[in-house]
């Protein structure tokens, strides 16, 4: 079935691929990660608070976000928008969209992991005459990063495979090289199939990062 | 940090709202197209992945094909460069409501329902529809024979219309390499397309499995599109009918299909 001009093929694709995943998918999904990852606390912040407008305010976002398709959000951002006179460009569009999906997604991450912290920890930190924000900070988030680790490593590792959804908002990315490389040949098959061993490798290599990053957390966890 | 919030949920919920607004289709006007006379840059949309009117060259990785020549041709006797975005078929109109280029440039088949909502430049390619059967499928000798078989198409591609009329149930693909893959795995029974395209198709692959049975019968007109405020398709006019008295028209087309499809229709 892989006959020589198909190896040849996937052998001058490699290339491509490559440049796709290093100049769209990798970048989209770092970007949109930290930004997200910033926009969670702050939503989860807002779950938090005593008041009640915050609450309402947190809760409905995440609902909007998780209540709708991202390939539609990603649609309404870049095709939607310049109808209202906002007209973003595709790579900036997908940013936005990505991180208001992971923004939602992971601020009941930040929050689970924040209401894991047990209740003493605070009150210990009062006693010594910490003030809120500053427990928050220095006592409350170092442990409570190690509980967010696994869950959020989930949601960055879907992130990176949700990014080959901004192929459809003319973003170059893997996906879309796959398919540019695919055309000429009509070899669609094996182009997905590599496409999908890039995916892979790039998951991998994040998972590891987690152990690692796991380990090294261990040691904000009080025993 | 409350009001930013606030503002955010307001701007997805005008979006949502906009979005339904276009969804009813009412000949949406974009706010703020001014046309695309007056910038230096011609901005085309166009797929990127339909060879051999417009994909990438697998050696230089450059943007490349029929169409993609043509309207570069064009650009240059508009005195334009040009810049292309790629997208999906079935995204292909959405960008251009949504001002992401000013002109269509993907072998788009004029017809009465895109008439009505898109301008049109004149034609630049005559080709016709041609129904693909498996090799050993000899049930469809002619349109008529497409009667209850189930079509592999793009939603939004004409030959999807023509495949509905002719009393074909229509099964939603990504492509015309995806419709011959169900085509081939039995999925479907048929996968209308250009008659030019499919013939490129079997020469690059070598492909046995598949036959042209029949023609569809009716010719159709590929043409540049454009939104219906633009002030483009006369000018567009104007440089195809000097492509064509130069000949370039009729060369560029020899290159690709070592014959001349840009003649335009015997009216």
């Amino acid at each position: 079935m892989l006959d020589q001009a198909t190896l040849q093929l996937l052998r001058d694709s490699l290339r491509p691929l490559l440049e796709g995943t290093l100049q769209g998918t990798i970048p989209l999904t770092v970007i949109s990660f930290v930004l997200g990852l910033v926009l969670a606390l702050v939503i989860a912040l807002m779950r938090l608070s005593p008041v009640a407008p915050l609450q309402a305010a947190a809760r409905a976002y995440v609902s909007v976000i998780r209540g709708t398709p991202l390939l539609l959000q990603l649609f309404i951002i870049y095709y939607g928008l310049p109808s209202l006179g906002l007209t973003i460009n595709s790579f900036p569009s997908a940013v936005i969209a990505f991180t208001l999906n992971v923004g939602g997604y992971a601020s009941e991450i930040v929050r689970a992991a924040i209401l894991a912290v047990p209740r003493g920890q605070w009150e210990a930190a009062a006693t010594v005459g910490m003030n809120d924000a500053t427990t928050l900070r220095r006592i409350v988030l170092p442990q409570a990063s190690r509980v967010a680790v696994p869950p959020l490593s989930n949601t960055l590792i879907a992130l990176v495979k949700d990014t080959s959804l901004a192929s459809t908002i003319q973003v170059t990315e893997l996906l879309r090289k796959a398919q540019e490389a695919a055309a000429p040949t009509y070899q669609f098959f094996a182009l997905y199939s590599l496409a999908a061993v890039y995916y892979w490798v790039i998951c991998l290599a994040l998972s590891f990062t987690q152990s690692r990053l796991e380990t090294r957390l261990d040691r904000y966890v009080a025993v | 940090m409350l009001r930013k919030t606030y503002a955010v949920i307001a701007a997805l919920a005008m979006a949502a709202l906009a979005a339904c607004g276009g969804g009813s289709s009412t000949g949406t006007s974009s706010g703020g197209s001014s046309g695309g006379g007056s910038g230096q840059t011609l901005k085309v949309g166009t797929e990127g992945t339909y060879k051999p009117f417009t994909f990438h060259d697998p050696k230089t990785n450059k943007l490349t094909g029929y169409d993609v020549e043509v309207v570069t041709a064009v650009a240059a006797k508009l005195g334009r460069s040009v810049q292309f975005s790629e997208s999906t078929f079935d995204a292909i109109f959405a960008g251009l409501d949504a001002s992401r280029y000013d002109v269509v440039a993907n072998q788009i088949s004029v017809n009465p329902e895109r008439q009505a909502k898109y301008a049109f430049s004149e034609p630049y390619t005559v080709s016709e529809g041609v129904v693909v059967t498996r090799a050993d499928d000899t049930s469809v000798n002619s349109i008529a024979d497409v009667q209850g078989k189930t079509s592999a198409q793009s939603t939004t591609s004409n030959f999807a219309a023509t495949a509905r009329e002719a009393g074909a149930k229509v099964e939603a693909v990504e492509g015309f390499t995806q419709a011959v893959a169900l085509l081939k795995q039995k999925r479907v029974d048929i996968t209308i397309n250009d008659n030019l395209a499919v013939l490129d198709y079997l020469k690059t692959t070598g492909d046995k499995g598949i036959k042209i049975a029949a023609k569809t019968g009716d010719r159709t007109e590929q043409a540049f599109a454009f939104r219906n405020d633009s002030e483009l398709p006369p000018q567009f006019d104007k440089a195809l009918a000097q492509l064509r008295a130069d000949g370039t028209l009729a060369k560029i087309s020899q290159k690709w299909f070592a014959e001349d499809v840009s003649k335009p229709a015997a009216s």
